[in-house]
């Protein structure tokens, strides 16, 4: 038996990492090299939690590690966090994704839900204040380190971001008109990750529906929301360029393993979790609500499938 | 025209071209070794004994079933065995043969069918010389042809499949070629016996020679010659129907259901031979092709040679090779070169061993539903199918599945998923036979309470109406007795009173 050698599981990883080097690039340039710390150790801990659990579980450790799944959770993880969190932070996020989000289901292609996006929800309720906290200027190497070390403080260098911000604002009673809005380190990351998630549509890594209806659902629900009061809501291009919208779009909703498979099923999938970000993030109590939109959609995916079955030939 | 076509399936360009499709004669074998058992139908009992002088052609074998037809001989000489051979099966297991030394002399027996005006014969004598001269599906399938053809009625196109079941077989494109003629008066013959108004040859768009010749030999006006896009799996029955005539022919009926019959050319060409000679099929094209061979080619060869007879006419490397018999899709391994080709055998891959990739686990990507031609969901017949709940599996339509390895193929994961498939639906047969097993012994032993039940209800209710009418006759008695005891009595009374 033959089999196309244009794919494999491991390249298919690696594309996917290769993608997300424009968006981090744009938060280097922005954020400094925390980013890239935050990244080395998520990576290595990834690495080394993943090779624990498979030893106990008696299965063999290379083909899994090999395969980059638990490096690319670890990245995408590390990516969502503030570039400024103190090391504990990613290393106990990235052991919770790696254990309770994926061993523990039995591995790769078994867990029900996207692993870094659990590790992120347990990180931002467990601990809201350094998940918020983001560098507001370029920090050196040195700097970060301090930072992510807990050698100084930082509050000299840190804010909230944009989607915070406003959130902040309009509950004291401020009005969309007098906020500022825009966030140019936001706007460029996000074009970063756009770009990169364009690279994989090219390369077939994945296909345009989950993003596509992932956009098209916060295009509409912010739209329909602004056209109800543009006062308190925030305009549509607002809600793509801030926050995680384009790494969600491209990168996260379209993990294969805990997503939806069918054409149909990926449209839907996509759709309601575009309404679900914006949804949290007006309404909700967290400044972002992609990870919390990632896991409740996960949570309805067998029955999405079920019901929306491609028409069999001849049926 | 190309005509559109239907979801997924795969572009695989040929993986061994050749630079001109040739048919070489493979000379005479000097022994062949003749299966009984056919691909479908009852196990052929011979008619000849070891020691026997067979003609080329001679019936050597036949069962009753009307189903099968019978075994020729495809080589004149002597039976020297009827015992166990190994035979190109998946099973690997060996099966009865007929193996027959040549005398190198190829005599015929005699044979003679409705001649070139064959459409003055009847169907049915047609059909006969069909069955008689042992025509099965030469695509792969084995179906019997007279099978397809019998008790007709209503069909409006007759599709002759001149495309190549899959990539690297062309053994049809070549027939077509230097066939050209006998493929187009097969088609008469087809048409006069489905009485179809039309019929249509479809050839892939990449095989413009085959194209070309047919072009030229056809001047039937109900003959049309179409291409179609070379894709994999629209060889398939029913995806050629949907892709020639837009039709769907519904999930588990069969192309004659929507009033088309479907024959692949080389079944087509040996109908004409059948019909018009009455020569029975005893011999085949076949590639012989892969990585392990530097000139792959399409021979001419007698059934029952032996794979070799022709691997090593395609000199073959000195490797270690994987022999395959059938499509690097849907083939099936064959341990040896020494197993005898078939009417089945369209093609044998020589591979040189290779490392398989390593299975890794299903990531659910999706890449295999949109690959699947009927449009199935692969990754969820998967998860089924390994849990083996096929009913669940059931329920995502496993029963559709065609088995095309389309999924394996495009599989980022290395799954052998067409294997798990047929392994669900033997179990759900398994199951579901069993089941209604358990089922009829449940009857059987429900009945028979209820029979016993009945029988004890139906002693005792007649014991009791015995014991009542004893009982009553007891009494009655008893009345009589007392009667007679009376008038004793009397009598009695009567004499001492005298």
């Amino acid at each position: 038996m033959m089999h196309s050698n244009t794919h494999n599981t491991n390249q298919m990883m690696r594309q996917v990492i290769y993608a997300l080097t424009l968006g981090v690039v744009a938060a280097y340039y922005f954020f400094g090299w925390g980013v890239i710390v935050q990244i080395a150790l998520a990576v290595v801990t990834a690495i080394a939690v993943e090779s624990a659990f498979l030893s106990i579980r008696n299965r063999p450790i290379k083909p899994s590690i090999s395969d980059g799944s638990a490096a690319l959770s670890a990245i995408l993880l590390a990516i969502s966090i503030p570039s400024i969190a103190p090391w504990w932070i990613v290393v106990v996020g990235v052991a919770f994704a790696i254990i309770f989000g994926k061993q523990l289901y039995g591995g790769l292609g078994n867990n029900p839900f996207n692993p870094a996006m659990l590790g992120y929800a347990f990180l931002l309720v467990s601990y809201p204040l350094q998940m918020t906290t983001w560098a507001s200027e370029f920090l050196s190497f040195s700097q970060s380190l301090d930072v992510i070390f807990n050698l100084t403080s930082v509050d000299s260098l840190s804010g909230a971001t944009r989607l915070d911000d406003v959130k902040t604002q309009l509950a004291l009673g401020g009005f969309i008109s007098n906020l500022e809005l825009h966030s140019t380190s936001q706007a460029w990351i996000n074009l970063g990750f756009l770009l990169g998630g364009l690279y994989l549509l090219f390369r077939r890594i994945i296909t345009w529906h989950i993003p596509a209806a992932f956009i098209a659902g916060i295009v509409v629900i912010s739209s329909v929301l602004y056209f109800i009061d543009d006062q308190i809501y925030l305009p549509m291009q607002n809600h793509l360029m801030l926050g995680a919208t384009m790494l969600g779009a491209f990168f996260i909703a379209t993990d294969p393993v805990s997503g939806s498979t069918t054409p149909k099923g990926r449209l839907i999938y996509g759709f309601l979790m575009g309404v679900l970000v914006v949804v949290i993030r007006v309404f909700g109590g967290y400044p972002d609500g992609v990870a919390f939109a990632v896991l409740l959609m996960n949570m309805i995916v067998p029955l999405i499938d079920y019901y929306t079955q491609p028409k069999v030939f001849g049926k | 025209m190309l005509r559109q076509s239907f979801s997924g399936g795969i572009v695989i360009p040929n993986p061994h071209p050749v630079e001109t499709v040739e048919i070489i004669s493979a000379p005479l074998p000097n022994k062949v070794v003749l299966p009984l058992q056919q691909r479908i139908g009852d196990e052929a009992s011979p008619c000849v004994k070891v020691g026997d002088k067979v003609l080329t052609g001679q019936v050597i074998a036949k069962t009753e079933d009307h189903f099968c037809v019978p075994i020729h001989a495809s080589i004149s000489g002597k039976v020297v065995a009827i015992d166990e051979h190994a035979i190109p099966h998946k099973s690997g297991l060996k099966s009865r043969c007929i193996t027959i030394e040549s005398d190198g002399k190829d005599q015929w027996v005699e044979h003679k069918g409705c001649g070139t005006d064959f459409l003055h014969c009847d169907q049915s004598t047609m059909i006969e010389y069909i069955q008689a001269s042992g025509i099965v599906g030469l695509g792969g399938a084995g179906f019997p042809a007279h099978a397809k053809l019998e008790g007709i009625q209503d069909c409006h196109t007759l599709i002759i499949n001149g495309t190549e079941c899959e990539p690297g077989i062309m053994c049809d494109d070549a027939l077509m070629q230097y066939y050209p003629r006998e493929v187009i008066r097969g088609v008469e013959v087809l048409l006069h016996i489905c009485g179809a108004q039309r019929a249509i040859i479809a050839v892939e768009d990449d095989k413009q020679e085959a194209l070309n010749s047919l072009l030229m030999y056809c001047h039937n006006d109900r003959i049309s010659i179409e291409q179609i896009p070379t894709k994999y799996t629209s060889g398939a029955e029913k995806l050629l129907v949907k892709v020639l005539l837009g039709i769907e022919i519904p999930s588990g009926g069969f192309a004659i259901d929507v009033g088309v019959v479907c024959q692949n050319v080389a079944t087509t060409k040996a109908i004409f031979d059948a019909v018009v000679d009455n020569k029975p099929l005893i011999s085949r094209i076949v590639t012989v092709t892969g990585s392990g061979v530097e000139s792959p080619n399409n021979y001419e060869v007698r059934l029952g040679a032996s794979f070799e007879h022709i691997v090593s006419m395609s000199n073959p490397n000195t490797n270690q090779h994987a022999i395959r018999m059938g499509g690097m899709m849907m083939g099936v391994d064959v341990e040896s070169t020494h197993a005898p080709i078939c009417k089945i055998t369209n093609c044998i891959f020589v591979n040189n061993i290779e490392v398989k990739p390593s299975t890794q686990e299903c990531i659910r990507c999706g890449q295999c539903n949109q690959a699947c031609p009927v449009d199935l969901l692969p990754q969820q017949l998967y998860w089924y199918a390994k849990s083996e709940n096929t009913d669940k599996a059931m329920d995502y339509n496993l029963a559709d599945c065609i088995e095309c390895r389309c999924c394996d193929y495009v599989c980022p994961s290395h799954i052998p998923l067409a294997e798990y498939f047929s392994f669900a639906k033997a179990l759900h047969r398994k199951t579901t036979e069993d089941q209604y097993r358990t089922d009829i012994a449940r009857e059987r032993f429900e009945f028979r309470e209820y029979r016993l039940e009945r029988n004890n209800r139906e002693r005792a209710e007649m014991m009791a109406a015995k014991k009542e009418e004893l009982k009553k006759k007891m009494a009655n008695d008893k009345a009589q007795k007392d009667k007679i005891a009376a008038a004793m009595a009397r009598v009695k009374k009567a004499k001492k009173s005298k």
